[in-house]
C-alpha cells in the first residue's frame, strides 16, 4: 500500500490477511470451475474433488475470522485499515457461500453422471461463464481497489438473472413435457439457481470492495431510491 | 472543515482566524474552528502541533508564560472576545475549568480540595459550601467512595479517584466549560474507563475540549475530533467520520500509525 506502518507486524498481519483472501478467492473460483466442468465432462471423480476441497475453503474462511479479531484486538486499525479488515472478513463469508454453491453444484453432478447424457446441461456453460466473470471482476475489484469495476456488478448481474429464468423456463418446459428425467431437469434448475446466486454474492464482494476504498455502502441502493 | 459548517448545534467557543507565537516562533497558524455547546471535542495530532497551546488559549492560560500571545485573530466564548478588555482572566478561568494531564491535589483534605474554589470566591456559608462540595463529588462519580472520609488527606487516594477529586474541584465552581489536557495518561485502564465514563455523563451540562494522544480515546468519548498538524487544523470532522474515513491525506496516515 502507502507508506509502511511504524508498527512492522501490523504491516505483516494486514499483508497476510489479503494474502489469505485472495488464496481463498483463488479456491474457491477452483471449485465452481471444476464443479461446473464435472458437470458437463460428466466427471463424478472431480465433483468429488469439489466436494472435499470445500473445507479447505471452510478453514480459509475461520483463519481471515481469526486473523481479523486479533488485528482489531491488537492494534485497533482506524480508517482504511479498519475497512480492510471489516471488508476482507465479509468477503470471506461471501466466498465461503461460493464454495458451498459449487459443492452443490457438483453433488447434483454426480446425480446427473449417473443416468443418460441431457442435451440441456450445455445450457449451463453460458451462464456459469457469465457468474465466473462476475467474481472475478468482483475479486479484482478488491485486489486493485477498483471502485469503478466494483460498483459495475450490480447492473452486470442483471443479465445473469435474464440467463436464470430463461434457464428455468426451459427446464420447467421439459418437466411439463413428461420426458421421465423429471429428476435430473430438477436439478439443473437448482444447479442454475446456485450459478445466479454466485453472481449475488459475487455483487455483494463488489459492494465491499467500494467500501473498502471509499467508504462508501452500496447495499440495498436500489431499494432506498424508490 | 466540515464539523464547523455541518451543524445547528449552538457554539460555545468561536475560534476565526488565530495565529499564536511563542516569542519569534509561530506555533498556530490561521486556526478556525468551532467548539458545539453540550458536545465533547477531541484534539489530536502528534507533540508539538499546537493542540494543547490552543487549550490553553481558551481560557488564556498563556498569559502567564512571557513573550506568548495570540497575535491575530479572535477567540470568542458565548459571543464575547476573550481578549477584549471587559474579560477578567480570573474570572474567565472560573468559567472554564480546566483538568491536567497529572492530577494535582491540594495537600489537604478531600473535603477541602473541592471546597477551595468556592471560598476563593468568597463563599463563606458552611451550608452552602458542604452542599456545593457533594454536589461537585456525586458529579464527578466519587461521593461514595469518599463520602465517609471527608477529611482525611487527598493523597490517600488512588490516581484515578485523584484526577477525579480534581474533577469534581473543577465542578464546584460551576464552570461552563472544561479543558481537559490529556487527562488519564497517567491512569491504569480500570481508572481511564472510571474517568471516561464521567467525562461521557458530564456531557450533558458542560462543553467539554480534550486534548489527547490516545485516539482510542477520543474514539469512545469525543462527538468531534480535530487533527492538528504543525500548528494547524488539518482536519476537523464529526469523530465517527473523522476516524472511520477521514478527507485529509494526514489524518488518515496519522491515525493508521503511517506517520512520516
Amino acid at each position: 500500500m502507502q507508506t509502511p506502518h511504524i508498527l512492522r507486524d501490523f504491516d505483516h498481519a494486514i499483508s497476510t490477511l489479503r494474502g489469505q483472501v485472495m488464496s481463498m478467492a483463488a479456491i474457491t473460483r477452483n471449485n465452481l470451475e471444476r464443479a461446473v466442468r464435472s458437470l458437463l465432462e460428466r466427471n463424478p471423480e472431480l465433483a468429488n474433488a469439489v466436494i472435499a476441497d470445500d473445507s479447505e475453503v471452510d478453514d480459509l474462511e475461520r483463519r481471515i475470522d481469526q486473523l481479523g479479531m486479533e488485528i482489531l484486538v491488537r492494534f485497533h486499525p482506524l480508517a482504511t485499515d479498519l475497512r480492510l479488515v471489516i471488508s476482507s472478513m465479509k468477503i470471506s463469508m461471501n466466498l465461503e457461500r461460493i464454495s458451498d454453491h459449487a459443492t452443490n453444484i457438483a453433488k447434483r453432478a454426480k446425480k446427473i453422471s449417473a443416468t443418460a447424457e441431457i442435451q440441456e446441461c450445455t445450457l449451463i456453460e453460458p451462464i456459469y461463464a457469465l457468474a465466473d466473470h462476475l467474481l472475478r471482476d468482483a475479486v479484482a475489484a478488491f485486489s486493485d481497489r477498483d471502485v469503478k469495476l466494483g460498483a459495475s456488478l450490480h447492473e452486470r448481474d442483471k443479465e445473469l438473472d435474464k440467463m436464470h429464468k430463461a434457464a428455468n423456463a426451459t427446464f420447467g418446459a421439459r418437466i411439463e413435457q413428461s420426458v421421465g428425467r423429471s429428476q435430473d431437469y430438477l436439478h439443473l434448475i437448482l444447479i442454475v439457481r446456485s450459478l445466479e446466486r454466485v453472481g449475488d454474492l459475487a455483487t455483494n464482494i463488489g459492494e465491499d470492495a467500494v467500501f473498502l476504498d471509499s467508504a462508501k455502502d452500496l447495499r440495498h441502493e436500489s431499494k432506498r431510491n424508490v | 472543515m466540515s464539523a464547523n459548517s455541518q451543524s445547528t448545534v449552538p457554539v460555545a467557543i468561536e475560534v476565526k482566524d488565530v495565529d499564536f507565537h511563542y516569542g519569534k516562533s509561530r506555533a498556530l497558524k490561521d486556526i478556525n474552528l468551532d467548539i458545539h455547546r453540550n458536545e465533547i471535542t477531541a484534539f489530536i495530532g502528534p507533540s508539538g502541533c499546537g493542540k494543547s497551546t490552543l487549550l490553553r488559549c481558551f481560557n488564556r492560560m498563556n498569559d502567564l508564560i512571557p513573550d506568548a500571545r495570540v497575535v491575530k485573530g479572535e477567540i470568542r466564548i458565548d459571543g464575547v472576545e476573550i481578549h477584549s478588555p471587559e474579560v477578567d482572566g480570573v474570572e474567565l478561568r472560573r468559567r472554564i475549568g480546566m483538568v491536567f494531564q497529572k492530577s494535582n491535589p491540594f495537600p489537604r483534605s478531600i473535603f477541602e480540595n473541592v471546597a477551595y474554589g468556592l471560598r476563593i470566591q468568597g463563599e463563606k456559608r458552611k451550608a452552602v459550601i458542604t452542599e456545593k462540595v457533594e454536589k461537585a463529588l456525586r458529579g464527578a462519580a466519587l461521593w461514595n467512595e469518599v463520602k465517609d472520609r471527608l477529611h482525611e488527606s487527598a493523597f490517600g487516594l488512588s490516581g484515578g479517584q485523584q484526577q477525579r477529586l480534581c474533577i469534581a474541584r473543577t465542578m464546584a465552581v460551576e464552570p461552563a466549560i472544561i479543558l481537559m489536557d490529556e487527562p488519564c495518561s497517567a491512569l491504569d485502564p480500570i481508572a481511564t474507563a472510571s474517568v471516561e465514563e464521567l467525562i461521557l455523563d458530564l456531557r450533558s451540562d458542560y462543553t467539554i475540549v480534550i486534548v489527547t494522544h490516545n485516539m482510542q480515546q477520543a474514539t469512545r468519548v469525543s462527538d468531534r475530533t480535530a487533527f492538528f498538524y504543525m500548528g494547524e487544523v488539518a482536519e476537523y470532522d464529526f469523530t465517527s467520520k473523522l476516524f472511520s474515513n477521514p478527507s485529509n491525506p494526514k489524518t488518515e496516515q496519522y491515525i493508521t500509525g503511517r506517520f512520516g
